[in-house]
């Protein structure tokens, strides 16, 4: 490409400033611009791409299938009916069952939509109190996961493939002598199932011990309450409850929460606003790192996490005068105790004790959940904001320890045996364990999981895990809420689950996971089993309050505890180094899921990679920018990863994310040199000593690596695209997010347009123009979508619905870093705000907006995309010749492509494309090189509502609330409505009836369907 | 100077000029109707694994289609019986029979008969019988008369353009629900007929594009 | 001795001569044997029409992922060459028709040249519309073709009336050069020795005998096509221009720009006539019938037009403050300003500034000259449709999805590979067609004008002499 060097050299040089001078005018000062835009990236030449393409067949790999678009002219197709066909299948109609998903032991209650016995999509259970009906990233990718060809499909003895009988056989012999030492490691389950077995397996080896271990668990929290309290317990909040909530470094919205969809809906629907009347909840949030929940709150302080414990007692000391409880910290103070958020936090908790919660993020360590438990008893939130929870499932010990312990006697060679149940600690475990050359120590090493991972590889046995979906379980939620996991199709690999797993150590035959979990439910329904087991299938939950609320006083121990920690506070000199688990991967379990791989990570819009989040400041102290690779240097370990600059993160520090950098795991975890999954393996600088954060040596390398993010410009330019407000300006103006008031003059055209027709803006065209004039078909019911700013925190779960429900391919890194995504829905994330430091960050989900006077429909030469009577924009892609004229007219630039034959190519190079053909949905079509696609409001599922309801009622027009979109669906908060418009009292038309209702450039007279809920925020006037 | 061309190429270019007009009309039409399902696809008769015979159980002994084709009434597809529905009749009947031997394969072993699909639409396009028949649109009218095929063979094009013809004037093709399975149904009176159970059943057919293709 | 004094025009053809060496000069480059440059030329044509083959080949195979396209951008080279080339292609039947209708008779030295240039780089256009689609094997959808969908193309999309515009201008202006060419033909095929020579022009010339008869059918047919071709020549690119004004993208949406394209068109097809004038005079040793006058005339049309465009530029800067829109001002600030500002100040220095130079006569007539700058000329032109084209798309409406475009090596070859097709065709034509119009050249010659004038210049009545023999007939 030596034509265009020139071209791409002069690029850098005038973008550093001259750019943004240009658009100064636009109100912005230049210090902000350098942040508020990342360099346009420098596209790779195709001639390049020889390899990398390769690559990225191997990337789609887990993620696309062909379900549809026959190739020749008349294929014979072949229709294989049942030979005894099964009752109340009707061939074509899907079956919806609840079950319910694992995550971290916590189970949050689905339902699958079954097509002749293949799950094809899991929606929330609406009975579920830990779902709502609602889900998270991780539920709506669990479908990909099952069928994900890269899960281990059959048991290896010592690396080579062998039988699940002849796994039952060596259970049988090896596991016959209860006298050897033998240790085993599990991942979280609360399944009543499981605990039984668990204390079989215990009560029938002599010298066993056993290890819940979680990478990144609640543990922090229950030691933290064992501390003040003298109990092992679980915090569970009601932020219903909750007029003032402080996030102490706690991302409890987030996906990654084990109650995270509970908490989010509880604090976003206390967000809610109707009209002026309504109030709202005022959130603080002091973190390091810019999380969802930190970017949802009203008041953000950066504070590094070494100095949140000196925070904390700061804030638990001033406290201390004024509640009674806390008198340890009476007297005490430190650096922060003349804070200015120290005083106002307190003022704001005494004035709202009671109704106020104070939360503290699992990854700090036990001591300061301690305090923070102590706070909140001292300001009476027990019962009414925070109850602690009695959890039998829970180990009565500090399993960080406990595993340590375990460690160390393995290295002693005095365990004989170690049995690990779905957990990876070779990968997780801190690395100064040295866990892998423990393992070597031990004779027979065991190990169930889901994929040959590092611990498999370094096990005598390895046993593929069933998924969850594949295998009868039960457990409780995090609040405590029994389920039973109701299997959807039968194991696609043979595998066995956690229970059948451990069944087969104990009795040396392999377990029938059903009976299992029937025998724990016939101890629970000593009466009428039959009938109440029906509704448990039927529901998915039977008893909601299995965990009983204790009533909790400070123990004695508590004092000495905190007197000991307050002396000695945690200070990191010079650049500390932060761990977390990623916010799309969490701990490295999900890396081979390329719908995760490609999620936008909610704050950076990174995909494919984890990167060294670092403050704008930090980074010019170590001369380095986006994509510049620094070596890090922590705990005598070291690695290298690319740089990124983040506006609002605190200075000093660097946040890196877990579970990337993957070797032999699957082709999509698996990171490549090029442009593929890439990554670095980031658990090496993480210490048994200091889980979370770590002194450490950073440097510049002078090396570069590529980032693929989906958003390359992070300022709104003084636009109005997305319009906010606070409360009390609120109060004041409730029209303050109309065109307006934002720009001081009306929209042009539209007062012409009042003489001639009403409420219609001028107009060319006469149809369309509704609900003004009605000149749509009445019979037809007509779709609209409104979606709340002020609810929505950025998870991106509706983007993997989106992607689950309509067929949408993984592209790899190289073609997001092309900027090519196909994310039907994407979700903006700019940055508001005058100091770089101190940006808010605001959320904004952009879908098609199916504008009544559509620009793409004018342009289409072949008529592809029109107008449908009941007022979609419709995208048809069968007639589609890929112009891309559309693309270029939509000021939204929500249209999508395929460049490339994405779901061919993958089908010429998967092992066996079968399997991942399952996941598709068959109500939509796959899309086929050289088409343009879009939202479509999901059509299929209008459409199928229309028809249902024309055979039941006759009527043409669904009932309210029958059509969910994927997004709204899958949303926690609710943000979005969807429904039809000529129903007044619709969701749809109560939501667009809000004052903050706006439309995105309605000074263009598109018309568009879907409409935005301005954003309002209630900060407190004391740091105003 | 010597003539290089006879006299009748003076006619030529003239010939060529009305040639070419002509060839391009050609081109033209026959592409529209060679490249139609029309021509195409009608006709297509696959042979059965199992050489079941409309024409003798449905016009000699009777069974009305929905006796197998059990859902369609509630389903987008009308489904192939499973191998149990024939055996209602069949483990009595024709028991010895070479050409059931399939059958009752299948309902020894559970494994299903391979049936060769005959109406075959792009997968593109998402046609829901259950939306048809539930307002009066009958079997015979896209799958012709069943009745008298000894092999089921494709009668209509099924092409967009024979969709639309409908979709744009149901009244002329509608019938009473009950009536939907008869076959040969003839009315003089179509038209008002049709009209009314158009307005009875509010038949708004449509003629959008995502009616059928997403 | 009148007051006003009759200037002479300077003769269009310079030299002595006569019809007789005029038809030696133009047609003995057909009837020659071929000399070797000519196949040298040939190959490297050749060559690079095969790159354009294997270019197009490989998109076919893989989709138009290959070029640097991505979501914001959706337009790139493709385009961009498709509006330049149609862009070059106005000058032919601008020369051959308008010119001729305004009676301009220096048209006729270069004339026949010019249309040759015009079809063939229409020819180079159309390939683009075609393949740069993502479906190329269902691109005869845009045809209205009645068929089994019972569904027409969309009338409103101005792709759409780009398909008619471009096809019916490539239609006329070959009818347009094709009637011109019959003359010429005839008169090579008598003066042809052999035999294929004589049926092959014999076929194409269509039997013409130059009767009285044939040349009364000749002068009207070319009337009434040039009259035809007139509108055509401003309706063409104005249609292209819709494909951008008729959009809402900022910078595309604006209306002007069909003034504002065809005279860019114009501009840019002189440069390129020009830029081939300068050589193939030189090298067939046409000096006397394309001279330096002609190229100073041509010279005045690239200053008019190139400063029209710069007007143009600066009007759109001026309507975009003075609209008040937002997002126009910000685009035309980003396109000054942004990332892609080396490509915006490379169009205003090629088409702006570089014309500018003609206001000196003696720079005017200067060949060397006029050949650079007739290539910067096309260079500023080029670059004149990727801003248009690009930077619009690239930092449009929302800045979350604003994107950076540059081309791969295939939208390169792609591009370089028309020109393989383009001289292919022109070096066909040079070798076996007379590059300049004989029968109308001739007719400007001093000889063919009517003396009606004394050696002082006093018009003279002519005298009429009826024989008798048809003076009964009046």
């Amino acid at each position: 490409m030596k034509d265009l060097e020139p071209t791409d050299h002069q690029m850098s040089e005038v973008k550093e400033n001259t750019y943004w001078k240009s658009l100064s005018e636009l109100a912005q000062n230049k210090e902000y611009q350098k942040f508020t835009e990342r360099e346009f990236p420098e596209n790779a030449t195709e001639l390049t791409d020889g390899v990398s393409r390769r690559g990225f067949l191997r990337v789609m790999g887990a993620s696309i299938a062909l379900a549809g678009l026959a190739a020749c002219r008349r294929p014979v197709q072949k229709i294989l009916p049942y030979s005894n066909q099964p009752e109340d299948v009707v061939a074509g109609n899907p079956l919806f069952y609840a079950t319910a998903m694992p995550f971290q032991g916590n189970l949050i209650g689905l339902v699958a939509e079954n097509h002749e016995g293949r799950p094809t999509k899991l929606e929330g259970n609406t009975l579920h109190p830990a779902s709502h009906g609602r889900t998270n990233i991780f539920n709506q990718a669990a479908i990909l996961e099952l069928y994900d060809p890269d899960r281990s499909r059959s048991p290896l003895k010592n690396g080579t493939q062998v039988s699940i009988e002849d796994f039952a056989e060596f259970a049988a012999s090896h596991f016959s002598n209860t006298n050897q030492r033998v240790a085993f490691i599990s991942e979280a389950n609360s399944s009543p199932t499981y605990q039984n077995l668990k204390n079989q397996v215990l009560n029938k080896f002599n010298n066993a011990s056993w290890v819940t271990y979680e990478p990144f668990g609640e543990d922090n929290a229950i030691e933290g309450n064992r501390i003040a309290f003298g109990r092992r317990l679980r915090t569970l909040y009601n932020f219903d409850n909750a007029d003032v909530i402080v996030s102490l470094n706690d991302d409890f919205m987030g996906s990654h929460h084990p109650n995270g969809i509970d908490y989010a809906r509880q604090v976003a629907l206390r967000r809610k606003l109707n009209d002026t009347n309504d109030t709202m909840n005022r959130i603080y949030a002091v973190e390091d790192s810019f999380t969802p929940t930190g970017s949802f709150a009203d008041h953000r302080l950066r504070l590094k996490a070494s100095e949140l414990e000196g925070f904390t007692y700061a804030l638990a000391s001033a406290l201390s005068g004024r509640i009674s409880g806390l008198s340890t910290f009476s007297g005490y103070s430190n650096e922060f105790s003349d804070h200015q958020w120290i005083s106002t936090l307190a003022d704001e908790l005494i004035a709202n004790a009671g109704r106020s919660a104070l939360t503290v993020g699992f990854e700090h360590n036990p001591k300061l959940h301690a305090v923070v438990s102590a706070i909140n008893v001292a300001l009476g939130n027990v019962g009414s904001t925070v109850s602690y929870l009695e959890v039998p499932h829970i180990d009565n010990q500090d399993t960080h320890q406990a595993l340590q312990n375990v460690v160390s006697q393995m290295k002693a060679g005095t365990i004989d045996t170690v049995v690990m149940v779905g957990t990876n600690p070779v990968f997780t475990a801190a690395a100064d364990l040295d866990f892998e050359n423990a393992l070597s120590n031990v004779d027979t090493v065991v190990n169930l999981s889901s994929y040959v991972d590092e611990t498999s590889k370094k096990a005598h046995w390895h046993v593929n895990k069933a998924h969850f979906l594949e295998a009868w379980g039960d457990g409780y939620s995090f609040a405590g809420a029994r389920s039973v996991i109701q299997p959807q199709i039968q194991p696609l690999h043979k595998g066995l689950s956690e229970i059948e797993f451990l069944s087969t150590i104990l009795t040396g035959n392999l377990g029938n996971g059903y009976e299992l979990v029937q025998q724990t439910f016939n101890g629970y329904y000593s009466s009428g089993f039959e009938k109440r087991w029906r509704k448990i299938l039927h529901d998915g939950i039977d008893t909601t309050d299995n965990f009983n609320a204790v009533s909790v006083s400070l123990a004695s121990s508590f004092n000495s505890a905190m007197n000991a920690a307050k002396e000695n506070l945690p200070n990191t000199s010079g650049i500390e180094v932060v761990l977390r688990p990623d916010p799309t991967l969490y701990d490295g379990r999900y890396a081979n899921l390329g719908w995760l791989q490609e999620l936008p990570d909610p704050m950076t819009k990174i995909t494919w990679d984890n990167v060294a989040v670092m403050s704008p400041t930090t980074a010019e102290s170590l001369g380095v920018s986006n994509e510049d690779v620094v070596e890090i240097n922590s705990n005598g370990k070291s690695i290298k990863i690319a740089a990124w600059l983040q506006p609002g993160h605190v200075d000093n520090s660097i946040t890196l994310t877990v579970g990337y950098g993957r070797e032999g795991i699957g082709r999509v975890a698996n990171s490549y040199i090029d442009y593929t999954a890439g990554g670095v393996d980031t658990y090496p600088l993480r210490a048994t000593s200091s889980t979370l954060f770590t002194d450490a040596q950073v440097s510049k390398t002078g090396e570069q690596y590529e980032i693929a993010c989906v958003q390359d410009h992070h300022s709104l330019e003084g636009r109005d695209m997305y319009r906010q407000t606070t409360l009390e300006k609120y109060k004041e103006n409730p029209e303050f997010a109309t065109f307006k008031s934002v720009h001081g003059y009306g929209v042009p055209g539209m007062e012409e347009g009042h003489k001639l027709f009403g409420e219609a803006p001028i107009s060319l065209f006469d149809e369309q123009e509704f609900p003004d004039k009605i000149s749509y078909p009445e019979y037809e019911p007509q779709w609209g979508m409104a979606i709340d700013l002020n609810s929505c925190f950025g998870c991106g779960v509706c983007v993997i619905a989106c992607q689950a429900e309509n067929n949408i391919p993984v592209i790899g890194k190289k073609e997001v870093k092309r900027g090519r995504e196909m994310h039907w829905i994407r979700n903006d994330r700019y940055f508001v705000g005058d100091d770089v430091n101190e940006p808010q960050a605001v959320h904004q989900p952009i879908p098609c907006m199916h504008c009544e006077l559509a620009p793409c429909e004018q342009v289409c030469p072949v008529a592809a995309t029109t107008h449908s009577d009941d007022g979609i924009n419709q995208m048809t892609y069968n007639r589609c010749i890929g112009t891309r004229y559309c693309a270029n007219n939509c000021p939204y630039k929500v249209r999508r492509f395929n460049f490339f034959n994405y779901p061919k190519e993958y089908l010429t190079t998967g092992d066996d494309p079968d399997i991942i053909q399952m996941a598709m949905n068959p109500e939509v079509t796959v899309r086929f090189r050289g088409v343009m696609e879009k939202c479509t409001y999901c059509v299929q599922r209008i459409n199928r509502a229309k028809i249902e309801t024309k055979i039941k009622t006759g009527s043409p027009k669904p009932e309210d609330k029958t059509v969910q979109t994927a997004c709204q669906q899958a949303c926690p908060t609710e943000a979005i409505t969807f429904g039809d418009l000529t129903d007044k009292d619709s969701v749809v038309m109560q939501a667009k009836s809000n004052n903050r209702n706006y439309q995105m450039l309605e000074e263009l007279n598109t018309r568009p369907r879907t409409s935005y809920l301005a954003k309002v925020t209630n900060p407190n006037p004391a740091l105003a | 100077m010597a003539q290089i061309f006879p006299k009748w190429t003076n006619q030529v270019p003239r010939k060529i000029l009305i040639g070419i007009i002509v060839l391009l009309n050609v081109v033209v039409f026959g592409i529209w109707y060679f490249f139609s399902p029309e021509f195409t696809d009608v006709g297509y008769a696959p042979e059965q694994p199992v050489p079941y015979s409309h024409k003798l159980h449905v016009d000699q002994l009777g069974l009305d289609c929905q006796y197998c084709h059990t859902d369609v009434f509630e389903s987008k597809v009308a489904n192939i019986p499973a191998t149990q529905t024939c055996m209602n009749c069949h483990s009595q009947i024709q028991t010895q029979s070479e050409d059931l031997a399939l059958v009752r394969q299948s309902w020894e072993t559970g494994e299903a008969i391979e049936w060769i699909k005959v109406h075959n639409l792009p997968d593109y396009a998402y046609f829901n019988h259950s939306a048809h028949v539930n307002v009066g649109v009958g079997c015979e009218s896209c799958h012709g008369r069943v009745d008298k095929m000894e092999v089921v063979y494709q009668e209509e094009p099924l092409s967009m353009g024979w969709c639309l013809d409908c979709h744009r004037e149901p009244e002329k093709y509608v019938r009473p629900v009950e009536e939907v399975t008869t076959m040969g149904y003839q009315v003089e009176n179509q038209l008002e007929l049709g009209k009314e159970l158009v307005d009875k059943k509010n038949i708004h057919a449509p003629t959008y594009c995502q009616g059928c293709h997403y | 001795m009148s007051k006003y004094e009759y200037v002479p025009e300077p003769a269009l053809v310079k030299g002595n001569h006569d019809f007789a060496s005029l038809t030696r000069l133009v047609t003995d480059v057909n009837l020659r044997p071929t000399p070797k440059g000519w196949y040298v030329a040939m190959i490297g044509a050749n060559a690079l029409l095969l790159v354009l083959l294997v270019a197009i080949g490989y998109l076919f195979w893989e989709g138009t992922g290959i070029w640097g396209l991505n979501n914001p951008v959706g337009w790139g080279w493709a385009i961009i060459n498709f509006v330049w080339w149609v862009g070059i292609g106005h000058a032919g039947t601008l020369i051959s028709a308008i010119l001729f209708l305004f009676r301009q008779d220096w048209r006729t030295a270069i004339n026949r040249f010019a249309e040759a240039m015009t079809i063939f780089a229409v020819m180079c256009a159309m390939i683009f519309p075609g393949i740069h689609v993502g479906r190329i094997w269902v691109i005869y959808w845009v045809f209205p073709i009645p068929n089994q969908m019972d569904i027409w193309p969309n009338f409103n999309s101005p792709l759409l009336w780009d398909v008619f515009a471009v096809s019916t201008y490539f239609t006329v202006s070959f009818l347009f050069w094709y009637v011109g060419l019959v003359p010429d033909l005839a008169t090579i095929r008598d003066r042809a020795t052999d035999k294929i020579r004589k049926v092959v022009y014999g076929i194409f010339s269509l039997g013409w005998t130059g009767s009285n008869r044939h040349w009364w059918n000749y002068e009207k047919s070319y009337m009434i096509l040039a009259g035809l071709a007139t509108p055509l020549v401003l309706s063409v690119h104005t249609i292209v221009s819709f494909d951008f004004a008729v959009s809402v993208i900022p910078g595309w949406h604006t209306t002007i720009f069909p003034p504002y394209f065809v005279a860019g068109a114009i501009f840019s097809g002189f440069a390129m006539v020009l830029t081939l004038m300068i050589v193939a005079r030189k090298i067939y040793g046409m000096k006397d019938i394309m001279t330096d006058d002609h190229m100073e005339k041509m010279n005045i049309i690239i200053l008019v037009t190139g400063s029209m465009v710069g007007f143009a530029y600066m009007m759109e800067f001026f309507v975009a403050w003075y609209s008040g829109v937002e997002y126009e001002k910000a685009i035309f600030l980003l396109r000054a300003t942004g990332p892609y500002a080396w490509a915006y100040w490379t169009m205003m220095i090629c088409n702006v500034l570089s014309p500018q130079f003609f206001w000196s006569k003696r720079l005017r007539r200067h060949v060397g000259f006029t050949f650079f700058i007739s290539i910067v000329v096309n260079i500023g032109m080029w670059f004149e449709r990727f801003v248009i084209t690009v930077t619009s798309l690239a930092t449009d409406y929302l800045p979350s999805s604003w994107d950076y475009y540059s081309p791969t090596i295939w939208d390169v070859l792609t591009y370089v590979g028309t020109f393989g097709l383009f001289f292919t065709m022109f070096l066909l034509f040079l070798r076996f067609l007379p590059m300049v119009a004989v029968a109308e050249i001739k007719a400007v010659l001093p000889q063919a004008d009517p003396h009606n004038y004394d050696e002082n210049y006093d018009y003279q009545e002519p005298v009429e002499e009826v024989p008798e023999s048809q003076a009964r007939l009046y």
